[in-house]
Formats: C-alpha cells, structure tokens, sequence
C-alpha cells in the first residue's frame, strides 16, 4: 500500500497552523474510491497526495488467464461508465493485429454507439460535477438525457452499463428494428437539453464565480503530465485520437475539436459541453449515411494473434485509452497493459489544487472526470 | 489565481447583470418545469414527469436483454434442446456453468447407438456476469437469456441454479401496490 | 366578540367550563387563554415545519421531472409521519470523546430559539397573536441569534474535526449575515416607527401600502440575508454533503438530528414571517376589512390569518425554488458576500431612506405638496406622497447597485463578465481512413 506522505511539521497539532485532513475513500464527491489527503494551512491547500487501489481487481492478470474474445466483457467493467468505447478499443486492437477485415457497415454502427457514449459520459459528468458544485437539478435533468441513451444500449446490446458491445470482427447483431427510429429521435431531442443546462449553468454567476480560475493547467504543463481528452483540449491543444490517427468511421466524419484557452475549471466544461454537440453532428452524418452490409467479419474458431507487442488506442470520453499487448501466439495473451486516462489525468490533481481552497478540490476532481475503475483497474 | 482576460462588457450587459439576469433565466426554467410537472401526472418520455412507478409499471424490457438464463425446450415433444455439448462452459468467462452429460442408448436405423445427452445442468448466477457469451456459443438455441431481471434471493444457494429451475423458469412477484 | 355563534359555542363551553373550576377571570384571560393560544400556535407550525419537508421534497421533484414521495399514503402525505416515526425509534448515538451534556443541549437550545419567536409574530389583528410586545422586532432579532450558539456547541461538543469546521463556518456566516439582516429592518421602521409587529403591520393597514414598494432594496437585502442566515442554498456550504458530509450536524443521528431540521425550518418560516410583516404587508390586503365592517369581526381574523399564510407560503417557495435550482457559493465568496456587499447595501440603503423620508416631509411642510395624511399608525402619506415615495425607492436600488459597484471595482468576481465563450472550434483534417483498410496498428515496438 502506497505510503502517504504528507505529515504536518509542529509536534502537535494544536500548535501548528497546518492541518491534514482526510478526504476518505469513503466521500460523496470524491467520484470512486479515491482517498485524497489534503495538508491545509487554514483553509487553503498546500499539498495534495492522492492514495489509488481500493477498486483494483486484477483485470490484467485475469485477462492473462482468458481468451481474447473472453476479455471483452471485462474490459466493460473499466471505466463503467461508458463501456461502449473500453470494449471499442480491446477489439479494434485484436482486430488490427490479425488483419481482419471489418465491414462498412459495422464501422458505422459503432461510430454511432461509440458517439452515443460519449454523451453519456459526458452528461454523467456533468451531473456530477454540477451536483459537487450545487446545482442538483441539472443531475436529475441530465440522467434523464442519459436515460434515453442507456434504453438505445439496452435495445441494441441488451445491457444498459456493462453492454459487452462488440465482438472481435465486428458485432453479433444488427441493428434493432427501430434503431433509426431511436437515434432520430435523441439527436432532434438533444440540442434543446444542451441549451437548457446552458441556460442553467454557463451564464450564472455563481457558476462562473466558482469555476472560472479555477484547476488552471498550462499546455506545457499538460503536455508533460499527459493528459488527453477534454483536461488537455480546455488547455489549448487540440489533440483529439479520433483526428489524428482515425478508427473506425472517423475519417468519413466531419467535426471539429472544441478547444479551450486558459485551462480552467470553466473552460473544460465548455468544451465538454461542445463536445457533446458535436458527437450529435457525428451522429447524424452517421445515421444518415449508414451503408448496407454484413456486420461482422469472419473470424477463426480460435483466436490466436501473432507474436509480438501492439499499441492501439482510441478517443475515449474521459482521455485516450491505449491497449498495450503482448502476444506468444498462443490463445491467450502474454500481458495486457491499459493506458487508463484517468490515471495520467489525476497525476495534475496536485498541481491543480496547490492554492486553492478545499471547496475548489471537489469541483476540481469533478473537472479532471476520473473513474476509479480505470485507476485502479 | 490568473487575471481573466475579458472584453469590455457593454451597457446591456452590465443592465443584465445589474438585474441578475442570468439568475432570472435559470429561476425561470426551474418554474416552467415546477408548473409543467404539477399539470402532467403521465411518466412519459419528454413531457413533465419521467419518473417509471416501478414495481407498479413494468419497466419495457428489451427483446435482447442479458437477463436469468433459461435452457430452452421443445414446443411439442417438450424435451430439451440442449446437446450437451458443452460449448456454453468452454465459452464462459467465469466458469459458471457446469454440463454434465450421461451416454444413454438408443435405437437408430435399427442399429443401438449411444447418445451424448443431458444428465444435470448447473448455472451459478453469482458468479455470473451476463455478458451472453453462453447465449452466443449454444448451437441450437437452447440456453437463452431471458428479460428477468429480479434475481435476488435470500440466501446463498439460491444462486446457484440447476436444470430444473432453469427450465421451469422462475416466478415474479406481483406487486398490486 | 360579536356574531358567529357556532365558532363561539366552543369557545364559551371552555370559559364557564373554566369558571366552574373557581379560576379567576384574570387567571383565565392572561394565562389559560394564552397557554392554549400557544399550543394551537406550537402546533400549527410543527405541522407546517414538517408538511413543508414534504413541500420541498414535492417541489424539487417537480423542478427535476420526478415524483417525489409518493408510496407513504395518497400522494405521499404521510411521508413526514413515516420519517417522524423513523428518526424516533432510531439508536440514540452519542459518539464516545463527545462532551455529552453539552451535545444533549445543543439541538433543544436550537429548537428553543427557533419557537420562541412565534410568541410575537402577528398571523392575524385581534387575536391572532399570542403577545404584541412594544419591541417585537427586536425580540425576534435577538432570539435567533440564540440559535448560532446552538450551532457551535453542537460543531464543538462532537469532538469531530468534520463538525468543529462545519460548526464555525456555520456560526461565522450567520453572525456576519445577521448584521445586515438587522440593519435592513430599520428602513421598513423608519415607515413604520414602531418596533412591535403588529404596529408595524397596522401601519401598512392604515396607509394601505405595502412596505416593499418603498424599500425594494431593502426586502431584497432582507431576504438575501436571511437565507444565508438560514443557512440555505446557495449558502449552504457549511453543510453541503459534498464538502464536509453534513456540517455542524454529522455526528447526531434519529431525534436529535431532527430537532436540528426542525430548527433550520422553524427558522425558515420565521424570516419568511417577518419578510411578510415588515414588506408584504402582514395580514393586510386590500377589501379584506370590510369584513370587519360589516361586523363579521371573527371571519376578518381568520381571514386575515389566511392571507398571512399564503404571503408566507409565496416567500417560502422561494427558499425551494432558489436551492434547487442555483450552485452555491464559495464559502470566501459568501463571506465577501455578506461584508461587502449586503452590509454596505444595507447602509446605503438606510441613509437613502432617510433622505426619502426628509424629501417627503420637507414638501409637506414647505407646502409644494400634500405628501403626509397623519402620523398616528406610522407614516401615512397621500396618493402624491406615495408616488414620490415609490420613485425614490427605485432610485435607491439603482444608486444601491451603483454605489455597490464601486465599493467593489477591484473584486475578482465583480470583474467576471458573463458571455465568456473562448473556446474555439478547430478543424483538423483528418488521418487516413480505417473503413476501406485493413492498416495493422502501429509499428511493434522493440522489444
């Protein structure tokens, strides 16, 4: 267990100005089983330790013991909250070392999902985040947009969460009957919600008051770390997987990258929240140029991936999520590597939260977006 | 903290912001909803209240949902499909299901044959994690998931399933109320 | 008493009943009367302090496009019942290092202060209130600040570094919000001229006005203060789950727990009370005391009582309506909040007032314009003297708001204007394709 080291400097602590103070594993906003230590002088923070590994459950050492198509599933269970792109990325890594050939259509319908999931991601974390900060009514409205999303999952994959969505070589089934019908629906639907939660939030000046200045994380400074995804796109890269090295249907697709400029709390909402308007830009060029098609590839009896070590990663919601294999040949693999957004991302918790108050550690946890599930793994 | 780089603001601006217009608007859609939802008593997507009343309405399960596993029969001679194959155990990411198989003899084409068939079935559903694997692997359609999702019992054992509770199904509890 | 037979016959039953039993009249009039007055009175808002945990729950569900509690009887209204009895039959836990007298006085000095204060709040004319004491209004000030002390022995007694934390930022915040919750007061008394309640009321009765006409500025200090001095959303930081789990409170659990959220809603109601006495007229309304004159004098009360009622309930949903939907403050900003902006306002604003009420009796008295009808009940001015009183009120929230503005040029938040939208939209072109080939992932490393 990781040696916390953060200790006050006076003998006691009557006597000393500083104060540690445990935000436990157990905390309502602490998103996960995240222990956060935090060494205040009053009520400004002066250092910040964090302790990870209450959620570890061995996924990489029981994927050593499985096969590939077996890994799929758990690999869900990572960032759980938006399972659809965690198993996008093990499969397409499998799928490229084998040189198979997806089709079309396939490519499509998984863009679709994997937008889809990203919105819900996203609106999850808005209402959190929004729920840290006060505004608990945009939680309630914002898992009701969620709701119409997870009905899509449970339609097509036949779970809301943990959907285990896709299969190595593409998916098992197509399309349900009223597919299109569903993803219509949330795409006209959603801009008026997104416009609702703006009216809410983003002009509000309590809102302002407690987000803007607030977590500021300069590009070099994200760069170094290695962040991804919204934390580094609010500093002012526009780096995005999707753009710079395209999967599936992502080339075909006409987006941009919202980028923000002072990396601020309030700049890596606004991109999120622009983020979610374009995925609904993916989407319907998606659906509207869906192709006919068979939806899976043909795979061997056993899949046995060539001897080697691979990388793949994709655009996750909260990050790039990379795969790291190392294969012998045989059915199952050498070892499994994820490169977990979430855990570089928390690695700016320190240099985020150093001067600021202990209200602000909350709504700055909130802005970085982290699962405990991928941290720990 | 950094100094924010705004433009000026102009005179509208600061009248909005002097009338805390930017709160208003907030409040206002906060009313719309509070009037909204006291006019609408139906839970349907999109209007006033969205709330299910579960256990009084049934939530829409789909087709496809990964629910409690169920070994499928025949419709007519009501035997079981299963071919004891074993596939189902070998897909299984959890080792959940254990087939056990028995030889049983039978008469084909006037010649005694023996047959693989189906002895005992054993499904642990604790261990579970519905992922339809098995549901893929069965070649003849007989393990299914189905869209019963109520699997809680009031003790340890009662995960653990055997081939007749997995045929027969289990029973929901109605809820009048 | 006049009139109204069948509301008397009780009324009369309990009287001779009282006589039989050899009380004095005086006995039965000052002591008897007022004991039951004060039962119907602690009863009356116990109910209403616990139907208004259901309200709340009902509305912010409504806000959020849910139900609410709809199990516990029709529509949930039994709901407050249910958690009554729960919060009873729960283990009574005091934590181990806990000061425990200390900790066992804590919530009923809270509940104390919050009730006491019904004692002087007018809900109708005539009988309607239990005591008018000449210095009403300071009473009721003075007795909620018996409160903060609970709030702090409570943080203290429970020997917690979560509590102690919660419970002084808690007390910090109301003893700096009741400072301009008290000077906001002394505008509406310059009308007024009286500290009891139930002058002040009949003061807007006689002028036929409501105060918040002539002090916008002044009821909207009030109101934003007592939230904060109720430690409500969006100032509720001291106890908000997300930072210190529950504040002041995190170490009490089934009744004493209770009594707290009792007291914070007794408080509630309490500035929602005074807000409608001193700016909304009380029980005032227009056409209702022709009830009076007509002779129907128990009807006017009750009626009267009603409208004191629904003006409360009107202030109260604004305490739901502005937690559901707004985040809440910093607790830096809240304090900035309260010392520089509400307690300058409330300054400004009791001059400004000043000045209007010398602007007023300067024209009256240099004979430009009939302003002042009579100065018996309070200050009660011509239709002329109301205009010019109305303007001036206007002109004092704007010269409060510019005035403001320039206390505060250099803060932080004052410079955060609205509309920042800096984020910009890229458009990168993209990489090859992965729909039309079959390109193996990036090169294998080495190993």
């Amino acid at each position: 267990m990781h040696q916390v080291e953060i200790a006050t400097t006076q003998e006691t602590l009557l006597d000393s100005p500083e104060m540690v103070l445990n935000m436990g594993p157990q905390h309502p906003s602490t998103h996960g089983v995240l222990r956060v230590v935090l060494k205040l002088d009053g009520e400004t923070v002066i250092d910040l330790d964090c302790d990870i590994g209450y959620l570890h459950r061995g996924m990489e050492k029981i994927a050593e013991n499985r096969q590939y198509p077996m890994i799929a599933p758990y690999w869900d269970r990572l960032d759980y909250i938006a399972a659809v792109s965690n198993g996008l990325v093990w499969v397409e890594t499998v799928e490229q070392v084998m040189g198979l050939d997806v089709p079309a259509r396939a490519h499509y319908l998984r863009t679709i999902l994997t937008e889809l999931n990203r919105i819900a991601s996203h609106l999850l974390w808005l209402a959190t985040h929004a729920l840290d900060i006060g505004a608990v009514t945009v939680l309630l409205w914002a898992l009701r947009e969620r709701e119409e999303i997870l009905k899509i999952f449970e339609r097509q994959f036949g779970a809301r969460l943990t959907c285990h969505a896709w299969r190595i070589g593409g998916m098992t089934n197509d399309a349900y009957d009223d597919f299109d019908v569903d993803v219509r629906r949330f795409v006209n639907n959603f801009p008026k919600r997104l416009d609702e939660y703006e009216t809410v939030l983003s002009e509000n000046r309590i809102w302002l008051s407690r987000t803007v200045g607030i977590g500021v994380i300069s590009a070099e400074d994200a760069v170094a770390i290695g962040l991804s995804g919204p934390a580094l796109r609010g500093s002012g890269l526009a780096w995005d997987v999707r753009k710079s090295r395209p999967y599936a249907a992502y080339a075909d697709m006409d987006f941009d990258i919202p980028v923000g400029e002072n990396g601020d709390t309030f700049d890596r909402y606004l991109v999120r929240l622009e983020e979610m308007r374009q995925s609904r830009r993916i989407i319907q060029q998606a659906i509207d140029g869906l192709p006919d098609g068979p939806v899976s590839a043909k795979l061997p009896k056993v899949v046995k991936p060539p001897a080697g070590d691979y990388y793949h990663s994709i655009e996750a919601p909260k990050g790039e999520i990379g795969c790291y294999l190392v294969s012998d040949g045989s059915a199952h693999p050498y070892r499994v590597r994820v490169r977990p957004p979430s855990f570089v991302n928390l690695q700016a918790l320190r240099q985020m939260c150093i001067g600021h108050l202990v209200a602000d550690v909350v709504a700055i946890i909130g802005t970085l977006d982290i699962v405990l599930g991928e941290i720990d793994r | 903290m950094p100094l924010v780089k705004v433009p000026q603001p102009t005179f509208v601006q600061k009248l909005k912001r002097f009338f805390m217009m930017d709160l208003v608007r907030g409040l206002g859609l906060t009313l719309k909803y509070n009037v909204g939802a006291a006019f609408d008593k139906d839970s349907v997507a999109g209007k006033g209240i969205y709330t299910e009343q579960y256990p009084k309405e049934r939530p829409d399960v789909a087709p496809r949902f990964h629910g409690a596993p169920r070994l499928n029969m025949d419709p007519e001679t009501h035997e079981t499909l299963c071919i004891a194959c074993n596939l189902c155990a070998l897909a299984c990411p959890e080792d959940c299901i254990d087939v056990l198989a028995m030889d049983v003899e039978v008469v084909v084409a006037g010649k005694p044959r023996r047959k693989k068939v189906l002895d005992e079935f054993i499904f642990d559903t604790s261990r579970c994690m519905f992922c339809a694997l098995c549901q893929e692997a069965c070649p003849t359609s007989c393990l299914e998931l189905t869209q019963d999702f109520e699997l809680a019992t009031y003790s340890r054992a009662g995960f653990v399933w055997n081939r007749e509770m997995l045929e027969q199904g289990r029973e929901t509890v109605k809820y009048t109320k | 008493m006049n009139a109204c037979p069948l509301f008397l016959a009780p009324l009369n039953f309990i009287d001779s009943l009282l006589v039989k039993l050899g009380l004095a009249p005086e006995t039965i009039n000052y002591v008897v009367w007022p004991l039951i007055q004060i039962g119907v009175v602690v009863t009356v808002v116990a109910v209403w302090v616990a139907y208004g945990t259901y309200l709340e729950r009902k509305i912010s569900a409504f806000m959020q496009a849910r139900l609410g509690p709809m199990r516990v009887g029709p529509w949930g209204l039994l709901q407050p019942i249910a958690d009554g009895l729960k919060l009873l039959t729960k283990e009574d836990f005091i934590p181990e290092k806990a000061d425990r007298w200390i900790f066992f006085f804590a919530p009923y000095i809270a509940v104390a202060a919050a009730f006491i204060v019904f004692s002087v709040i007018p809900f109708g004319p005539d009988w309607a209130v239990i005591t008018d004491v000449n210095i009403g209004l300071l009473l009721v000030i003075s007795v909620s600040s018996v409160g903060v002390l609970a709030l702090i022995l409570a943080g203290w007694s429970s020997n917690s570094k979560y509590s102690l934390l919660g419970g002084l930022r808690s007390s910090a915040q109301m003893v700096s919000y009741e400072v301009s919750m008290g000077l906001a007061l002394i505008g509406g008394l310059m009308f007024a001229r009286t500290l009891s309640l139930s002058g002040i009321v009949t003061g807007q009765a006689s002028d036929s006005i409501w105060y918040v006409l002539y002090q916008p500025a002044g009821f909207l200090i009030f109101l934003i203060s007592g939230i904060a001095e109720n430690n409500r959303a969006p100032f509720d930081l001291p106890e908000a789950e997300s930072e210190l789990v529950a504040g002041f409170h995190t170490e009490y659990s089934g009744f004493r727990w209770s009594l707290f959220f009792m007291a914070e809603y007794a408080a509630m109601v309490v500035v929602s009370a005074i807000a409608t006495t001193l700016y909304l007229g009380g029980w005032y309304f227009p056409f209702v005391y022709k009830l009076e004159a007509a002779g129907l004098h128990n009807a006017y009360v009750i009626v009267s009582a009603l409208v004191f009622l629904i003006k409360l309930s009107v202030v109260l949903y604004l305490y739901f309506w502005l937690r559901w939907t707004l985040p809440r403050f910093r607790y830096d900003q809240l304090m900035d909040i309260g010392w520089k902006w509400l307690i300058p306002a409330a300054l400004i604003n009791i001059v400004f007032t000043a000045f209007s009420v010398f602007v007023v009796q300067a024209l009256d008295a240099g004979q430009v314009l009939k302003t002042i009808e009579d100065t018996s009940h309070g200050l009660n001015l011509t239709g002329a003297g109301k205009i010019v009183m109305i303007v001036m009120g206007i002109v004092g929230l704007l010269l409060t708001g510019g005035l403001l503005s320039l206390v505060n040029w250099r803060s932080r938040d004052f410079n955060l204007k609205s509309q920042r939208r800096n984020i910009r939209l890229v458009s990168v072109p993209s990489g090859v394709s992965a729909v039309n080939s079959t390109k193996p992932a990036t090169a294998p490393n080495e190993v």
